[in-house]
């Protein structure tokens, strides 16, 4: 019988052998992050690798999601939350998946004004309208938030906060996650809650 | 007395609600379910979907209110057209551009204490869908909040089976078309009788196509309040098709194992499930995490059950953490495919086989070092030491002749385990009965492997050996000097390696199993190729030899302390069988065992006497472990879940069934199969319930079972009658008719016995009749 307890043990160092091997296809929290190259809302190009050395949080986003209007025009909860970052000096980029054509698809400009409007202060804007970056990630809902931290290495994916809903009443009972993780990060201290559920919209791919 | 109804919406499935005038009004009296009830409904909702409580909506029902508290009161056929409002207004219908939701009640009216089901029906336009408990990759489950009389309490919302669906890279769990969400509602004993019951609910959902819309609506309802033991009445068809819909226990034990980091597998253990009448398999987790949603879920099927692989998501339950969910079962039936959810709450468990979950190289090395171990047996040292390590010591040959003995030998074991591997192959290709997919929940194979691990302590013990005479056989071939006699110490060297195999070689067996016949191949041949291994390199490097243990009583004693682990695995395997199949297995097991014994002893003490007593013993011991056996289909036979109780069914004969209907009475007829799964739920759920078999008996009915598990042709014939090419069939012949209520492929307890009573008066029938008999 000892060697089913032997086969166990070598399966098991088997398996997460394997399990390292395929870490490239989904992000994995404490794995580095995806890197990629993709064109910003002001016409540049933005490699993620140029960022090492600053805490960055990607945010998926389309401004027509009801759960987005909730965390932005209803709350003001996101445009909040990316002030303080920027006074932490966290680098936050809204990355746009939605495809041509389909709810929230926007062009650089139009995407710039929305922030103004909204009174949203992200340090950039990704168009993404091919879903390659989205994909990179396996982003699903809109709002979907990851943190990436300054050595490259995922520190949070998940949700905005605790309570899944599309109420801006529940957004002061709420945990917010990220803003829970970008404050322990500052403090030098473990995410309490490194992946979480997204909730919201789901990202309007194309196909 | 026109009700308003200014109809936008298009509503082709009510379209007598499009105006409601005084002969709907009279339906109403009749028809007093919530649903009729309160049809209202406004172009602008379809303007003003997410304004839904607009104060002109409130004017509207203020208006209109006394005619809407009527046609509630028609519960009571009290109702006089005109009645003066009595209570607060009730809207039990509103519209949003895509969901109409309706608040509906599985009865007419309350008592104190009672127990009801609630509805919220939400019909939803072509291609959008509102979620699930778990609503998957994105989404948001449907909330209701409850606004009840003081002391009520409301459970839950009660899912029914979810749907999925994918875009892209994104998966749902969500409801398409209609769905009602049900919840029980708890009745206080203190409610007045005569008194209503005012029921609000304000229901969240958030409704998407590609697109997402949060709403909210507010329905109302207001029962009356009965005294106890009052006929509640039928309330909203709605309740009982949702009724239907819901998920049920698993009739079948299902058991999730954990086989790696990534993979979760589920065994729904139904024997003689037909793989081509299964159209989809789907597990869904209750809780966000569990699994990936959007990879695919595959299944393969067993003779002794279904296997469904999950791929595992982040929160990948631990083992010993329960795995929550329903798992959907959709199935070809006799009119259009049927859905069952079976609702589980499985704690994980390690992988099932101890080898299920190696890689095959991981595997083929195991066997390697599982074959190298098997040396040391005292069932394989001996031969090795005596004859083979003789070869080596004394050789006067040179070390290329030496080598060439040492392949020879490999050859010979080789050659050996390939012809226990074809034999295997030869085994699960002629028998697919040995299923092998779960051989170890199976408790006639758990009986099985407690003989045979008892069989081998004996050995162990000295009270028998086995294959005595191959080896003596053997033994005669190994003298021969040359290659030959190299060739056959390696056989003999398997021959007698074998009964040591089976507690050693679990792992690598285990996995060889379970795969095709190469892997299976690959595994045995690396088996030999380890045993060999030892004796091929002292033929290499003769210098190894002052490394080997000299034999002696040690290993007899080493042996006969072996013994004793095997007896435990025995005792420990009595145990599982058991758990498994109830208190009777422990006698049959342990007789069993005696009979082992007794074989074992009979075998061993008759060869020393002569060969014609030898031959007595052979078939005497071999007589006792052919009982020893049959007790197992004893066994197999007496470990259903369920307590035997007397059967209230009879097989169906078409002559019988003309008897029964020439003279009158009522039959119920239900045509199955052993592979048809829905057919057996429906039997568990609905046609073995004990307030079922009560009505039956009551009613006097006549409950007739065909069974088309080979396609019995008189069964095919009787089928075709009902345009039916297959089964499930559910008929019921009321008393004194011979026209049959043909009743839906997916039972309850209620929609059997709503069938008797609706139709057990001559009077009846309006319910669903069919083409009658020919």
């Amino acid at each position: 019988m000892a060697i089913s307890h032997i086969a166990k043990l070598f399966c098991a160092g088997v398996a997460m052998t394997f399990a390292a091997a395929v870490a490239v296809a989904e992000p994995v929290v404490g794995k580095p992050a995806p890197t990629f190259e993709a064109k910003t809302a002001d016409g540049t190009t933005l490699n993620l690798e140029s960022l090492r050395g600053r805490t960055v949080v990607l945010e998926w986003t389309n401004h027509e999601c009801p759960y987005v209007v909730k965390h932005y025009e209803k709350s003001g909860n996101i445009p909040k939350l990316q002030k303080e970052a920027a006074e932490q000096g966290v680098v936050w980029l809204q990355v746009i998946s939605s495809a041509p054509g389909k709810q929230g698809h926007v062009d650089g400009a139009t995407a710039l004004k929305l922030n103004e409007e909204r009174g949203a202060a992200p340090s950039g804007v990704i168009l993404d309208a091919d879903g390659s970056v989205g994909k990179l990630y396996a982003a699903q809902t809109s709002p979907h938030l990851f943190i990436i931290n300054p050595q490259g290495i995922l520190e949070y994916k998940g949700g905005i906060d605790s309570i899944k809903s599309a109420k801006e009443d529940d957004i002061p009972k709420a945990t917010n996650y990220v803003r829970e993780a970008l404050n322990a990060l500052a403090a030098g201290k473990k995410v309490p809650h490194a992946s979480t559920a997204p909730y919201g919209c789901s990202i309007k791919y194309a196909g | 007395m026109l009700l308003l109804s200014i109809e936008v919406l298009p509503n082709k499935q009510n379209p007598h609600r499009a105006l409601a005038n005084n002969h709907d009004m009279t339906n109403r009296l009749f028809n007093p379910a919530g649903e009729n009830c309160a049809s209202l409904r406004f172009s602008l909702f379809a303007a003003l979907s997410c304004l839904l409580f607009s104060g002109f909506r409130r004017w509207l029902f203020f208006f209109f209110r006394s005619r809407l508290a009527a046609c509630n009161l028609a519960g009571l056929s009290l109702c006089i057209l005109g009645l003066p409002a009595l209570q607060s207004y009730a809207a039990d219908y509103v519209a949003t551009e895509q969901v109409e939701a309706r608040l509906v009640a599985g009865v007419d009216a309350v008592s104190p204490g009672a127990e009801v089901y609630l509805g919220v029906h939400q019909k939803i336009i072509a291609h959008w869908h509102t979620y699930w408990l778990n609503p998957g990759d994105s989404g948001s489950p449907t909330t209701i909040a409850w606004h009840l009389p003081e002391g009520a309490a409301a459970s839950d919302i009660l899912w029914p089976i979810p749907g999925r669906s994918s875009m892209g890279p994104i998966t749902n769990y969500s409801y398409e078309n209609d769905v009602t969400l049900l919840t029980r509602i708890k009745v206080p004993d203190n409610v007045v009788v005569g008194g209503e019951f005012p029921i609000k609910a304000v229901v969240d959902w958030l409704v998407c196509e590609e697109e997402c819309i949060p709403q909210q609506v507010e329905l109302d309802l207001v029962l009356p309040v009965v005294e106890p033991g009052e006929d509640l009445g039928q309330g909203s068809e709605l309740v009982e098709a949702a009724l239907a819909r819901l998920p049920v226990e698993s009739p079948w034990p299902v058991k999730v194992f954990r086989v790696s980091d990534e993979t979760l597998e589920l065994w729904l253990e139904f024997p003689n499930a037909d793989p081509a009448t299964i159209r989809d398999l789907w597990f869904y987790p209750n809780e966000w995490g569990r699994l990936k949603q959007s990879s695919p879920q595959t299944y393969e099927v067993f003779p002794d059950g279904i296997k469904l692989q999950l791929p595992a998501g982040e929160l990948i339950p631990a083992v010993g953490e329960s795995l929550d969910g329903v798992l959907v079962l959709t199935e070809q039936g006799s009119s259009g495919d049927m859905q069952r959810g079976f609702e589980l709450v499985v704690p994980v468990q390690a992988a099932a086989l101890p080898g299920a979950s190696l890689s095959f190289a991981l595997a083929l090395l195991l066997a390697l070092a599982g074959g190298v171990i098997l040396n040391l047996m005292p069932c394989v040292f001996p031969v090795l030491s005596l004859k083979a390590l003789s070869l080596v010591r004394h050789a006067e040959h040179s070390a290329t002749h030496i080598r060439n003995h040492g392949l020879v030998y490999t050859l010979g074991v080789v050659a050996s385990f390939a012809v226990l591997a074809f034999i295997l192959i030869a085994l699960k290709a002629g028998g697919a009965q040995i299923g092998w997919g779960f051989q170890f929940q199976s408790p006639l194979f758990v009986l099985i492997a407690a003989y045979l691990m008892f069989a081998v302590g004996l050995s162990l013990s000295g009270v028998f050996y086995i294959g005595g005479s191959l080896a003596g056989a053997g033994s005669g071939l190994t003298q021969r000097s040359g290659y030959a006699g190299s060739f056959f110490t390696g056989v003999l060297a398997t021959v007698v390696a074998t009964p040591c195999t089976a507690p050693f070689m679990a792992a690598a067996l285990g996995y060889a199993l379970v795969q095709p016949a190469p892997k299976l191949l690959a595994v045995f041949l690396s088996l030999g190729l380890g045993l060999a291994l030892p004796f091929l390199l002292l033929s290499y490097w003769p210098g190894l030899q002052r490394w080997l243990p000299r034999p002696g009583i040690w290993m007899e004693r080493l042996k006969q302390v072996l013994a004793f682990p095997m007896y435990g695995a025995a005792a420990w395997l009595v145990w599982v069988l058991v758990q498994q199949a109830g208190a009777d297995a422990a006698a049959i097991a342990l007789a069993g065992l005696v009979l082992i014994g007794f074989a074992a002893w009979l075998y061993s003490v008759t060869r020393q006497i002569s060969t014609r007593a030898s031959l007595f013993g052979s078939l005497g011991a071999a007589a006792a472990v052919v009982i020893a056996l049959a007790g197992g289909s004893a066994l197999r036979a007496g470990s259903a879940d369920v307590p035997q109780i007397a059967e209230n069914w009879r097989p169906y004969e078409e002559a019988e069934l003309q008897q029964l209907l020439a003279n009158g009475e009522p039959v119920f007829l239900n045509f199955t199969a052993s592979w048809c799964i829905s057919c057996l739920v429906n039997e568990k759920v609905a046609l073995k319930n004990e307030s079922v078999i009560r009505e039956f008996e009551e009613a006097g009915v006549h409950y007739l079972k065909g069974d088309w598990t080979n396609r019995d042709p008189q069964i095919t014939t009787f089928l075709s009658r009902f345009g039916r090419s297959g089964v499930p069939l559910y008929l019921y012949y009321p008393p004194n008719k011979d026209k049959p209520v043909l009743l839906p492929q997916i039972l309850t307890p209620d929609i059997v016995i709503g069938a008797l009573r609706a139709n057990s008066t001559a009077i009846s029938s309006s319910t669903d009749f069919t083409s009658g008999r020919n």
